[in-house]
This record gives structure tokens, C-alpha cells and sequence, in this order.
């Protein structure tokens, strides 16, 4: 793992300084990191027998935490399963992307719209739900709007009506939030750690009234309980990965970890994201500057796949179902 | 470690894989048991004031305190982990444990790691049965967060020391059997100020001493003022090395830090405000929000705190991160006195019970970021380490 570690480091920095100044809001697709990282196969790990969730965690928190404007977790933990699951025909390789939206059925054919749908310029695979079950189809965006979230990343809205999809059961559409909203933790412990290194960096360096801005005590806590909130957040999603490692996406296990680090992490964006864009002063909100790509990202994955008070809820609701709320604490629902 | 590797990394996580799922049964069967038979109430931060030695010398027959004391010395030869089960077990259940409490946490890994083998024979047996109490002996009026400027001290005499001073937040001295005292064995130097301190363990019925409570707001009396005059101390109950006291008190805190007490101290009263709102029907969309935003605290803390207690088992360092369980923790444990409160008040019926845990609770909570070190020294410690990356 340490060496899957630091080739994605690698790949990741070398991302950073060949886009060095050359970046805008919105951030563009980067081809280069993208092909980098399929030559290295670690584009589709989550659903590799030899690889599996642990290491597709470290390819994904390693690419956030540089910014790399890729869809890995949209192709690595959704699109390339799904294709499987629905027995889908997707290109081998590229970006692929899944569009899940609420959809009809008129005269057989599934219809609706997806919105807020991530890196539509990929392959896109629509992921339909009815009441029929959820319904599975490669399909081209005519209509396409593009746009982009507060992270800068590309989302889009388009419109669908196709003929020839593949059902399968709607617990489908159920894995895959779940699969998503567990990429979603793992990218925001990325993107903590590069607000983290960057905040520690610039508080070492700035000087005023004649110190670094870490030599002051107000400083040095705000940067404890920065580091705290983190640590707190990645013990949430290390046992998420643990959980989807060991008993698969599919299981309650997994729910139960997903759902609490959704929320722990969820909550952990407003000080962590707070406390970095104070100790760096207003040149942190300049888009020249490399924290936003870390903390607005940050903020706009918080929400996707279930906000943390969506979550809240429904863990709140598993607490109260349980046999012994204590059981819950330890190891979630008996 | 002896313990063989986890099957499932999510168990092992959850600190319920193989022998510790077993341990954490047995101990639940103990506290049922025991509760029914003797009738003692669950309390919160029972760590503190929950004094019931009946129960200290149950559990202890029972064999769950001297967990990581070694099977020779009368202890049961198991791992922290083991010890980290039991002890959140015996929180959760609001357990009256204070009175063995220190003993077990804090004397015995010292005798452990500093104790003469006299020493270790002697009070180890005693304490993993439950039997003896001890407490410690750090803090002075002048020495607080700064806990160098110490100035109790040790004077060399025919056979022993004399010892003078006076410590102050001594939880239990007025009903322990020992006290481990922190004195100068040679003066401040400036330069160093944490070098020339000892430790001695010292018998409370020692001739010189003097136990005066300091009672707390709410009228309870756990602490206390213990004065040493000129009281003698044999060479036999030097702990460790004299002059190596810092470090001897200091290399160990990791436990004391990342323990589950300090995430744990409200537990009885979250967990009776939780049942209680199960049981009643047509819980709102709003209230489900706020318990599982407040469940989801305690479940990423819990995760934190196994996994520094992982780090540490392994014999690895885990000092920073054990000070970001205390300050995260402990935080946790101030802001949940009011968040099950307001959950509280959405309840129809209160029991007398829950109204009384809630009143303590709010008159301990003040103390929850206080003890074993601030809050804002713990900060520190953490910062430190931020800017050495």
C-alpha cells in the first residue's frame, strides 16, 4: 500500500506543476494525469479481486488531494461496476461517468432528466429509477448543459429517453449511492489533507508583526483543532474502507459505515474548510491560489450522495430501530 | 502481542473481533448480574464518584480489573485491548468503578514498568483483586498545567526520605491505601526545569499527613488537599529511579489520554435518553437528525480512540494523536450535556433517574476538559507536532 502510495503522490504532483498557473474556474479535465493513471492501472482497482476497496481508497484519497480534475471515482467505484452489475457493455478504457436520475416509463422507454451529473463529457452511463427497478444504458447527452459545482468540477444536466436499457432490481440504485457517497469520504480526507498541509505550510512561511503566523498561540490552536477534526474524520472513513473491504459494498456493515462517515466527514468541512481559509488570510479565496480546489471541493462532496443531515437521519433512525442503541456505537445494528 | 490477527478488519476496528466480542459478553453478563443482586445505579463520569469498594472486590474476583497485569503477579495477562473493552463496558454501563479506578489505570503499568520486584509482589495481586486503592499525587496550588513547577519535595535521611509539601485534586485520598507522590529530589534548576524529580509511593496512614476535602460545587467531595510534613518514606518505596520522575509519569500518558473515558463520561446518560426516545413512537424527522448527528460524534470519536489504543498495543507512538482523542473527547463529552438535554426536553416522560444523571453531569462537565491535563496545553502539544512535519 506504501508504494501504491507514493506512485499516486507522484503522479498527482506531477499533475500539480504542469498545470502550474495554467488553472481557471472551472477546472478543465486533465488528459495527461488521466492517461498517467490508466497506464498504471489504477484506474479501475475497486472491482479487481487483487486490488479491491482498500486500494482504489488510496488511488482516490492520493488523486484529491492534489486536485486531479479526473473522474476516478466515477469510473473506478460506480460506472465500472455497474457495467458489470447490468452486464453493460463500456469502452475498456477512458473516463466513464454514471448518470443517476429519476426517470418514467412511457411505452417502454425510460425517460427523464439527470441533473448535476459528474464529468457528462465521459462515457456516460445512465442509471434510471422507477418503479419498475433501476434501469442501465450507455447513453449519448443531446441536450447537454454543462456546468460545474463549487469545486469547479464539471457537472451537467441532459435530458434522456432510451429504448434499449437493461433492468436490474432497484437495490442496485441503492449500492450505488452508497458506493458513491463512500468515494465521496475518502476523496474529502484527500482534500483535508491538502488544506491541512497547505495551512500549515503558509502559517510557517507568513510573517506579521515580526512572526511567523504559527509562533502565535491563537494560531497554534486553530491549527490543533483543524488536525483534530481530520483525525476524527478519517477514523469515520477508515472504517467505511474496512467495511466495503471486508463485506463488500453490499452489505450492512458497509451502510452502517458509510452512513456514519458521511456524516462525521460531512461535519468535519465547515471547521476544517473555516479554519484553513482564516489562518491564510484573503489570499486563500484568489482562484491563483491552490486552496479552494482542496476546500471547495470539499464542501460541494459533503453534499453529494446524501448530505451529512440526510445521513444524520438515517442513522438517527437505525439508533432508534436497534435492539440496544449501545450495540450501535460499537459495531452498528445486530 | 501474544493476540492472533484479526479476521475481519471492520471487528477489529470496532474492537469486537474473536476474543474481544467474547470479553465484552462476559462483562455484560457481569454488569447485568451484578446490578440485579446489588442494586448500585448507573452514573455518569462514575470514574469519578462511583466509590463502592463491594463492587471493586466483585469485579475483581470476577477477574476484569489487572487486565494487562501479568497471570504471576495475580493480574490476567491480556492485552490493552482487552482492558479498553472492559473498561468502555463498565462505562457505558454507568459502573461504579472510581474506587479502584487509579490503581488500575495508572499505579499498576507503573509498577509494571518502574516497580520494584517487592513492590510489584506486594500491591499488584492487591490491586487486580480489587482490594487496593490508590491515588495520585501530581498537582499543587502552584502547579497546575505547569506541572514542573512542582515544588513538593524529598529530603535524603538514614534508611529513607522526608517528605514535605502539599498536593491538591487528589481524587479518592481520603479512602485510598497509597498515594504516588511527585516531589523534587534535588532543586529547580532553571535550565532543566524537569530534571531532579522522584516519585514515592507513600501509605496514607503515614505519621505527617494530613487529608483535607475540597469539596465541588454540588456538594460532592471526590477531591481532595493531602499535606505531607516531614513525612518519612523508606528507600523500599522509591518508584523507579530517583531523578527519572518526569519521565516516568509523562511516558505513559498515551493510555490515560486516548482512554475511553474521556469520550465516554456522559455515556449512561446519552444511552438512557436514546432508550428512552426509542420507546416512544412517532419520533420526528428533526429529533431522528440531531440523534444521529450526536450518535455519529461519538462512533468517529470511538474510532479515534481504538485506533491510537491499535498503535499503542503494537508498541508503536502515538502521542499526538492520543492528545487529539483527549481535546476532541473531552470537548465531546462538555457539548453532549447539553444536546441530550434539549433531546431530553422533547421527551414526555423524564425518570427521576435520567433528571439525575443530567444534573451531574452538567456539575462534572466543567471538569471533563480540567482533568489530566487542559485542553489548551493538549493544543499545544498538537501544534507542536504540526509545525515539526
Amino acid at each position: 500500500m506504501d508504494e501504491l502510495q507514493s506512485l499516486v503522490d507522484d503522479l498527482g504532483r506531477r499533475s500539480v506543476e504542469a498545470r502550474l498557473g495554467a488553472r481557471g474556474f472551472p477546472d478543465a479535465f486533465d488528459g495527461q494525469l488521466w492517461g498517467n493513471l490508466e497506464q498504471a492501472g489504477l484506474t479501475r482497482l475497486s472491482n479487481d479481486d487483487d486490488a479491491g476497496p482498500a486500494a482504489a481508497a488510496v488511488v482516490l484519497a492520493g488523486v484529491a488531494k492534489h486536485a486531479g480534475a479526473v473522474p476516478i471515482a466515477e469510473t473506478d467505484l460506480l460506472a465500472t461496476w455497474l457495467a458489470s452489475a447490468a452486464g453493460v457493455t463500456v469502452p475498456d478504457d477512458g473516463p466513464l461517468t454514471v448518470a443517476l436520475a429519476d426517470a418514467e416509463l412511457r411505452d417502454g422507454r425510460v425517460v427523464g432528466t439527470a441533473r448535476d451529473v459528474p464529468w457528462p463529457r465521459a462515457t456516460v452511463l445512465l442509471a434510471a429509477r422507477t418503479a419498475g427497478g433501476l434501469h442501465v444504458a450507455v447513453t449519448e447527452p443531446g441536450d447537454l448543459v454543462e456546468g460545474h459545482n463549487i469545486g469547479g468540477e464539471p457537472r451537467g444536466t441532459f435530458s434522456f429517453d432510451v429504448a434499449d436499457a437493461v433492468t436490474v432490481d432497484a437495490r442496485v440504485a441503492d449500492e450505488l449511492v452508497r458506493r458513491g457517497a463512500w468515494a465521496r469520504c475518502v476523496q474529502t480526507l484527500g482534500a483535508f489533507e491538502a488544506a491541512r498541509d497547505l495551512t500549515v505550510a503558509h502559517t510557517g512561511e507568513r510573517v506579521q508583526f515580526g512572526r511567523p503566523l504559527r509562533a502565535f498561540q491563537a494560531v497554534q490552536h486553530s491549527l490543533a483543532a483543524m488536525a483534530g477534526e481530520i483525525e476524527r474524520a478519517r477514523a469515520a472513513t477508515a472504517l467505511a474502507i474496512a467495511a466495503a473491504a471486508d463485506h463488500g459494498f453490499d452489505s450492512p456493515a458497509t451502510e452502517y459505515a458509510v452512513t456514519v462517515a458521511k456524516v462525521a466527514v460531512g461535519r468535519a468541512v465547515t471547521p476544517v474548510t473555516t479554519i484553513a481559509h482564516q489562518l491564510h488570510g484573503a489570499i486563500g479565496v484568489t482562484v491563483e491560489h491552490r486552496l479552494w480546489l482542496a476546500t471547495m471541493r470539499a464542501r460541494a462532496w459533503a453534499d453529494e450522495f446524501g448530505s451529512p443531515g440526510h445521513c444524520a437521519r438515517r442513522l438517527g433512525r437505525m439508533v432508534l430501530a436497534a435492539d440496544d442503541p449501545w450495540d450501535v456505537i460499537v459495531s452498528g445494528p445486530a | 502481542m501474544g493476540v492472533p490477527g484479526p479476521v475481519s478488519e471492520f471487528d477489529a476496528l470496532c474492537a469486537n473481533d474473536d476474543e474481544l466480542a467474547d470479553l465484552r459478553a462476559a462483562i455484560r453478563g457481569f454488569l447485568v448480574a451484578d446490578r440485579q443482586q446489588y442494586g448500585w445505579r448507573p452514573a455518569v463520569d462514575s470514574w469519578l464518584g462511583g466509590w463502592d469498594t463491594g463492587f471493586s472486590e466483585r469485579l475483581g474476583a470476577a477477574g476484569f480489573i489487572g487486565l494487562t497485569i501479568p497471570v504471576s503477579y495475580g493480574g490476567h495477562g491480556r492485552s490493552h485491548l482487552h482492558r479498553y473493552v472492559v473498561t468502555e463496558e463498565l462505562l457505558a454501563a454507568g459502573a461504579p468503578v472510581s474506587a479502584h479506578w487509579f490503581a488500575d489505570r495508572q499505579f499498576a503499568p507503573a509498577l509494571l514498568s518502574y516497580g520494584s520486584e517487592a513492590q510489584r509482589r506486594e500491591m499488584l495481586p492487591q490491586i487486580a483483586a480489587g482490594r487496593l486503592y490508590a491515588a495520585i499525587g501530581m498537582s499543587e496550588h502552584g502547579a497546575g498545567s505547569d506541572l514542573a513547577a512542582a515544588s513538593t519535595r524529598a529530603v535524603k535521611v538514614d534508611g529513607g526520605w522526608r517528605l514535605s509539601g502539599t498536593k491538591v485534586w487528589t481524587s479518592g485520598a481520603h479512602l485510598s491505601h497509597r498515594i504516588v507522590v511527585l516531589a523534587r529530589t534535588s532543586p529547580l534548576d532553571p535550565e532543566h526545569r524537569h530534571a531532579g524529580f522522584s516519585q514515592f509511593i507513600v501509605k496514607l496512614d503515614s505519621p505527617g499527613i494530613t487529608i483535607d476535602p475540597i469539596v465541588q460545587m454540588g456538594g460532592e467531595h471526590h477531591f481532595n488537599e493531602v499535606t505531607f510534613d516531614d513525612v518519612y518514606v523508606p528507600d523500599d518505596d522509591v518508584l523507579g529511579e530517583i531523578g527519572d520522575g518526569w519521565r516516568q509519569v509523562t511516558s505513559e500518558l498515551g493510555f490515560e489520554r486516548s482512554g475511553p473515558e474521556r469520550i465516554l463520561s456522559t455515556a449512561p446518560l446519552l444511552l438512557g435518553m436514546l432508550r428512552m426516545l426509542a420507546s416512544q413512537a412517532g419520533v420526528d424527522d428533526g429529533t431522528a437528525t440531531d440523534v444521529g448527528d450526536l450518535v455519529a460524534r461519538v462512533i468517529s470519536l470511538r474510532q479515534l480512540s481504538i485506533s491510537v489504543a491499535r498503535t499503542l498495543a503494537a508498541g508503536e507512538d502515538a502521542a499526538t494523536r492520543a492528545a487529539l482523542v483527549k481535546d476532541l473527547g473531552t470537548r465531546f463529552e462538555q457539548d453532549s450535556v447539553e444536546l441530550i438535554a434539549e433531546l431530553l426536553d422533547r421527551v414526555d416522560r423524564h425518570t427521576g433517574e435520567l433528571r439525575a444523571m443530567l444534573a451531574t453531569a452538567r456539575l462534572h462537565s466543567p471538569l471533563f476538559t480540567l482533568r489530566g491535563g487542559t485542553n489548551e496545553v493538549l493544543r499545544g502539544v498538537v501544534a507542536k507536532s504540526m509545525g515539526l512535519r
